[in-house]
């Protein structure tokens, strides 16, 4: 290797293209920083100026501020900054401030160190928009690892409960597990396309483009088959999709209540903009994926719905029904093997479900007491009564997950099943729907709860559950915000609606 | 000659992984999993990775088997207790074995790994020089992205295994 070669190498090396990314790093390490040389008594403003930072940031994204790089490779083909990786560094930033703020209202009853937590949020919110823009396994597997890593410290990160700690080592049990998994495929499909034996051989199998041009050459070769369905694997343990999602009840009942969110929205958003660029990248197997895909979207979908039936505490029930959703996103993978305007339903779904995800965590934050793993229904009994702006919130939140007409849920559902029409999975059609059905039963249940249960049991004595915390000006802010945001996003789909028609 | 390099490692690497499973005695479990992976970098240097062969004894060898040996020592396990296997758990070692089998039949049966071709050429990763300038000019950014991984992890650690004080956690 020549010296003038390393050079090209070393100048396409665009640190421009990643600024979001760089400054969110630079931002976690200015929180350290800042917390080594602020007097103690203004450590409490950090999570503000971590919010604040992130706040800009986004600001700056929808202003176009990496649109020079869209569509372009930087880093020697290392990342691809695609029309949809910017639309998703849009999406983890404001998971990632909406985290903050349901952190700033966990933490609160916690008496734990505050900085180190914001510092690995924003670590793994950059990972994470590093991940969707990957075009190559290593840079691919190195910012999962980064996210998986953060999410074990976060997970565990109220560590005085033995509910958190069980969830810290089954998720990071599992997540090793699921990795070691993913990389096995990795290195089944990097050595198969790097066999000189075989037409189309590359030398660079790492790149997805050099792979996708390996398989469409070799399709159907034996052992790259097996590598791709243990790639899959890998990353249907990070998206909780049937036979794979065995870890999700405990760890999201374990897990502080923000971490359940980023788990539920900004991880499962991660892992499926990941399965959709492996899904391309793997299309000359198609014979192979899309009866695997479409196996496991029944799956998830059936075990989701009817594991949250039974469940009485509603962070289980939160990821229980977060698996189901997960079986519909997996019906609009399915679907865009054939439809890409799948592709943008995806998409729509994502960003429906991040909204009303974060409205009902808000304000399962607000209701928790000082046991973050201890939340069940019955605590929500009475609280139209207490508190008629929580009790609205909740309720759009969980229509909108239920799929209530005309909220943003019941779009996102309408344009995969659109989707899935067009793509003619009947079958995997009427198991959504019946699904459907189900999941109305148990997110009702919960409205119930809220409004029309008294709070007393049949002898008139009330039922134990947490004080009533008072909501701050911000936390209201950001739910009725977020609540609005649901309607109208089911009213009117603006900007998003168009970029899913141009597509 | 490098035919009887190769049986004598490949061998001696399959006994010593024998012996890391039948051992009852953790330390001793512990000892032939080292020799087992000297003989895996045997078998690398053969391949003329010279690099991965060092890495393997310096990383795996000297690094993660002593952290083994501390654990283990610091725990005080002895091989005393065997465990003694249940029915259900005789029937899901049955199934992954037969599992096993069937994938081992079938990798005979479908794939198949032909010789390598002399005429190609071994790998960046093979020698140190190549592995380094791929490591600062391509791989730049992953090697970036790991150092904000190791200090998360080490913030974790310390986040994790702090000792809560009451006082300074109700301020």
């Amino acid at each position: 290797m020549d010296i003038a070669s390393l050079q090209t190498l070393a100048a396409n090396n665009d640190w421009l293209a990643i600024m979001p990314e760089l400054l969110l790093g630079c931002l976690a390490l200015a929180l350290l920083v800042l917390e080594i040389i602020l007097p103690a008594k203004l450590h409490s403003r950090l999570p503000a100026v971590a919010l604040l930072g992130v706040l800009a940031l986004l600001v700056f994204q929808l202003l176009g501020f990496t649109a020079g790089f869209a569509e372009q490779e930087s880093f020697n083909g290392l990342l691809v900054h695609s029309r949809e990786g910017q639309v998703m560094r849009v999406f983890f930033l404001l998971a990632a401030l909406l985290v903050g703020v349901i952190s700033t209202i966990s933490l609160a009853k916690q008496k734990l160190p505050h900085t180190e937590f914001y510092h690995i949020l924003l670590v793994v919110t950059a990972a994470m928009m590093l991940l969707v823009q990957s075009n190559h396994f290593v840079m691919l597997f190195v910012a999962l690892e980064t996210v998986t890593i953060g999410l074990y410290i976060l997970v565990s990160y109220f560590r005085s409960r033995p509910l958190t700690l069980e969830a810290g080592l089954k998720y990071l049990i599992m997540g090793a597990l699921s990795s070691s998994i993913l990389l096995f495929g990795i290195v089944l499909l990097y050595g198969v396309a790097g066999n000189p034996e075989l037409p189309g051989h590359t030398a660079s199998a790492m790149n997805l483009d050099s792979l996708h041009a390996f398989l469409a050459a070799n399709r159907h070769n034996f052992l790259a088959s097996i590598g791709i369905v243990l790639v899959l694997s890998g990353v249907a343990f990070k998206i909780a999709a049937f036979p794979f999602q065995i870890w999700v009840p405990d760890v999201y009942q374990g897990a502080p209540t923000p971490v359940t969110a980023f788990l539920a929205v900004a991880s499962k958003g991660a892992g499926f903009l990941v399965l959709l660029v492996l899904a391309r990248t793997f299309s000359p197997y198609a014979w192979l994926l899309a009866p695997v895909l479409t196996l496991m979207a029944g799956a998830t979908l059936l075990f989701g719905s009817l594991g949250a039936l039974t469940q009485h505490n509603v962070k289980r029930l939160m990821g229980l029904s977060g698996v189901s959703h997960a079986g519909f996103l997996l019906m609009g993978v399915v679907a865009a093997g054939t439809q890409s305007m799948a592709i943008g339903a995806i998409y729509f779904y994502l960003f429906a479900y991040l909204l009303a995800s974060f409205a009902v965590f808000g304000v399962m934050a607000l209701v928790a007491g000082p046991d973050d793993a201890d939340q069940e229904i019955s605590h929500y009994a009475g609280l139209a009564k207490d508190s008629p702006f929580l009790a609205l919130v909740l309720a759009i939140g969980l229509g909108s997950l239920a799929g209530i007409p005309p909220l943003a849920g019941f779009m996102g559902k309408l344009f995969i099943f659109i989707a899935a029409f067009k793509a003619g999975l009947y079958g995997l059609l009427a198991v959504a729907i019946v699904g459907v059905v189900i999941s109305s039963y148990y997110y009702f249940s919960w409205i119930r709860a809220a409004f029309f249960s008294s709070g007393t049991s049949s002898d008139g004595e009330a039922t134990a559950r947490p004080a009533r915390t008072p909501v701050s000006f911000t936390a209201g802010l950001v739910l009725s915000l977020l609540a609005f945001g649901t309607v109208l996003l089911g009213l009117y789909q603006g900007v998003l609606g168009q970029w899913l028609n141009t597509r | 000659m490098g035919s009887f390099l190769f049986d004598f490692f490949a061998i001696f690497t399959v006994i010593c992984a024998v012996g890391t499973v039948v051992n009852k005695n953790a330390v001793n479990a512990a000892m032939c999993f080292l020799l087992c992976l000297v003989g895996v970098a045997g078998l690398f240097v053969q391949l003329d990775a010279y690099l991965l062969a060092f890495l393997l004894l310096l990383v795996y060898a000297g690094a993660v088997v002593a952290l083994f040996l501390f654990i283990i020592m610091l725990l005080d396990v002895q091989g005393k207790s065997a465990v003694s296997f249940r029915r259900l758990s005789t029937a899901a070692a049955v199934i992954a074995a037969g599992l096993l089998a069937v994938g081992l039949c079938s990798f005979a049966i479908h794939g198949h790994l032909d010789a390598p071709n002399p005429n190609y050429a071994s790998g960046v990763g093979a020698a140190l020089k190549p592995y380094a300038y791929q490591l600062f000019t391509l791989y730049l950014l992953p090697v970036q992205i790991m150092g904000f991984l190791l200090l998360i992890a080490m913030l974790g650690v310390i986040v994790l295994s702090k000792k809560i004080d009451p006082a300074e956690g109700a301020k």
